[in-house]
């Protein structure tokens, strides 16, 4: 416990969610499957938590826990009601265009369109990323051959299939080398051996030195994956720290349940 | 700026590469309505159709004028006896006889000698046709404005317009006023159904399918986007308009048996300017608020039945020259109908500086507003995962 604190005191901070809160109106449908009397949901209610340069930090809880709103105001797709987030020292709510600049956000939400080829998409959003010519080529020409892109460069995007799909938005998601990597649900959907390849550039994104926030409900991939993890439970943070931290002598899934009992009853 | 220019090219991509967009948009409604109004132009305007028509005690004078000789007449008259009217009657309703003219006996005699009569008194035209077939009444209508003017002439008490009198207008204005009417109306509703297209499309439709969001978590400002999309659908509804306007060019000889062409030709390079300009700002105010709609809507569909209401609204305002034009310059600060106005008063040659400047200022303070508030609209979290 000293050690980790020891650590991340030296560690300078990339992202910092402080007292995040975020709450939706229903709709009418909603508010009779929630049985919510006031109409309101809250999302997120005044989580905090703090990810250290050159770790992966994982967002663990169950669906509806709130992780993907949570990594949603990280991208400024969404602000929060209250409190603010920093990532590379920008505000998300002050500066929304320079967080976007810093931050590879993938999530299965955003789509690509299918009628375009992989090539144009890279030089689309290089541009959008402001990029020159010059280092949008030598990207293209490493994240194409690093995720086998380059055989179906002028495919389709529609045409692709579901797995070269996702390794194109991957490296759409990267393509300006972001010093921040958000992955919401980086596996799910994948067969078995795209899910491999998203692991394995997880681990190697880390090894370049990226700051990574993963979110997921998959035990193994924080324990194979997450330096920290942060357990969500109804929108407030449950339980924080390094995975021993967290799981102490137990697995992570006994452990999570402990805290998902402990928090859910009180007891 | 880059980034608009990224995004106008990445629309006008999405566009012209799509084999089936170029063609649903700006091929086939100019060639829909050049065969569309070609068609309606020879069914409203067949000169060749001869009527059969079936004549008891014909009349030489009424022959003289429905007949003439030496011309092609639209009418074939076959005499026949009373005892053929029966006969003729079931022919008309079968419809194989147009129609059955009745003469009284001494037809001819009575437009020169015949004494006033009060109505129901006097000898009686019988003219039996059938309204349900298009040649009957067509040959039944033909025949009684003739047997008219037959009548004033056998009881003229008064002439108009035959000895003096007569129409002051110039050919000219009388052609503008006829396209000052029509011309807006069209040019709005080219505009607005190009814009229907393919506005919902781009933007509704990168909503549903996830796209825009791909889009929001790069660094570009939302204002960026929205400018980059409203020009390029601008330019391409406008193409869209072009292709109907030159399918409404080619078959108005046809439809209305004048030519656009003609009328083109009388207006001054500088009203040309003007034109140009008010349509620009009128296309930007349509695809603005196409734009908002569809941003507004769940889906491309939603977004195409939204902008229905609205589509008729314009076509209403489209045809308001029709019935009556203003002067005021206060009525040029409203959108879509100072565009109408101004059409309207450069097609009728009575085209005012001040009435186009008012118009294209306020213009653009309203195109400022819609760009603002679709603005605001992407970057509402409400508007864009409103799923």
């Amino acid at each position: 416990m000293q050690e980790a604190q020891d650590i991340s005191s030296v560690r300078r901070e990339i992202v910092r969610a402080e007292n995040v809160r975020k709450t939706f109106t229903l709709s009418r449908k909603q508010r009779a499957i929630e049985k919510s009397k006031t109409g309101k949901k809250v999302a997120l209610d005044g989580l905090s938590f703090t990810a250290y340069e050159g770790e992966i930090y994982g967002l663990l809880g169950p669906n509806g826990a709130g992780k993907t709103t949570m990594l949603r105001i990280l991208a400024t797709l969404i602000r929060p009601d209250e409190g603010d987030a920093r990532i590379a020292g920008h505000s998300v709510l002050k500066e929304p265009d320079a967080v976007r600049s810093s931050i590879g956000f993938l999530t299965s939400e955003l789509k690509l369109e299918d009628f375009f080829t992989p090539a144009y998409l890279f030089g689309f959003f290089g541009k959008l990323h402001g990029m020159s010519d010059e280092f949008l080529a030598k990207r293209k020409d490493e994240l194409f051959t690093k995720f086998g892109i380059d055989r179906f460069a002028e495919v389709k995007v529609g045409d692709l299939s579901t797995g070269m799909k996702q390794k194109v938005s991957i490296a759409v998601s990267i393509i300006h080398d972001p010093a921040v990597i958000i992955f919401d649900e980086p596996t799910n959907g994948l067969d078995v051996l795209t899910a491999k390849v998203v692991t394995d550039f997880l681990a190697e994104m880390k090894e370049q030195g990226k700051s990574i926030i993963v979110s997921t409900h998959i035990f193994s991939l924080v324990e194979k994956l997450c330096d920290r993890v942060g357990v969500i439970i109804d929108g407030r943070m449950a339980a924080e720290g390094t995975l021993p931290e967290v799981a102490g002598d137990r697995s992570l899934e006994d452990a999570f349940f402990d805290i998902y009992k402990r928090t859910v009853t009180g007891v | 700026m880059s980034n608009i220019l990224t995004i106008i090219r990445k629309e006008f991509a999405r566009f012209f590469k799509d084999k089936r967009l170029v063609i649903g948009t700006l091929i086939l409604p100019g060639v829909l309505i050049f065969v569309l109004y070609t068609l309606l132009g020879s069914v409203f305007y067949d000169s060749n159709e001869t009527y059969s028509a079936k004549v008891v005690h014909p009349s030489s004078v009424f022959a003289a004028v429905a007949d003439p000789e030496g011309e092609e007449s639209s009418f074939a008259f076959t005499e026949i006896g009373e005892d053929g009217i029966d006969s003729a009657k079931e022919e008309i309703r079968s419809g194989s006889l147009d129609l059955l003219i009745v003469f009284p006996e001494n037809f001819d005699a009575l437009l020169t000698e015949g004494e006033f009569s009060p109505v129901g008194g006097a000898p009686n035209v019988e003219i039996w046709y059938d309204s349900s077939s298009v040649s009957s009444s067509s040959a039944f209508s033909a025949v009684s404005a003739i047997l008219d003017v037959l009548e004033d002439q056998a009881s003229n008490r008064f002439d108009v317009n035959i000895s003096a009198g007569g129409d002051l207008t110039s050919a000219e204005q009388a052609e503008a006023s006829y396209y000052a009417m029509l011309l807006p109306f069209l040019i709005l509703t080219f505009l607005y159904s190009g814009c229907m297209g393919i506005a919902p499309e781009s933007i509704a439709g990168e909503k549903e399918r996830g796209t825009i969001a791909t889009l929001l978590v790069t660094p570009i400002k939302r204002s960026q986007l929205v400018i980059g999309k409203i020009v390029s659908l601008s330019v391409i509804s406008s193409l869209s308009a072009i292709s109907s306007f030159i399918g409404t060019f080619l078959s108005m000889p046809r439809l209305m048996g004048g030519s656009i062409g003609s009328a083109l030709g009388s207006y001054s390079v500088g009203q040309y300017f003007a034109l140009f300009a008010v349509m620009i700002s009128a296309v930007l105010i349509i695809v603005s608020l196409i734009s908002i709609i569809s941003s507004y809507a769940k889906s491309v569909k939603e977004a195409a039945s939204l902008s229905v209401p609205l589509m008729i609204v314009v076509m209403l305002v489209g045809i308001s020259t029709m019935l009556f034009t203003t002067s005021a310059p206060a009525a040029f600060l409203i959108p879509v109908y100072n565009c109408v106005q101004v059409m309207a008063q450069i097609f009728s040659l009575q085209f005012s500086w001040v009435s186009l400047v008012i118009t294209l200022v306020s213009n653009l303070v309203y195109i400022v507003l819609l760009v603002f508030l679709l603005t605001k609209m992407f970057k509402s979290e409400k508007v864009i995962f409103n799923q």
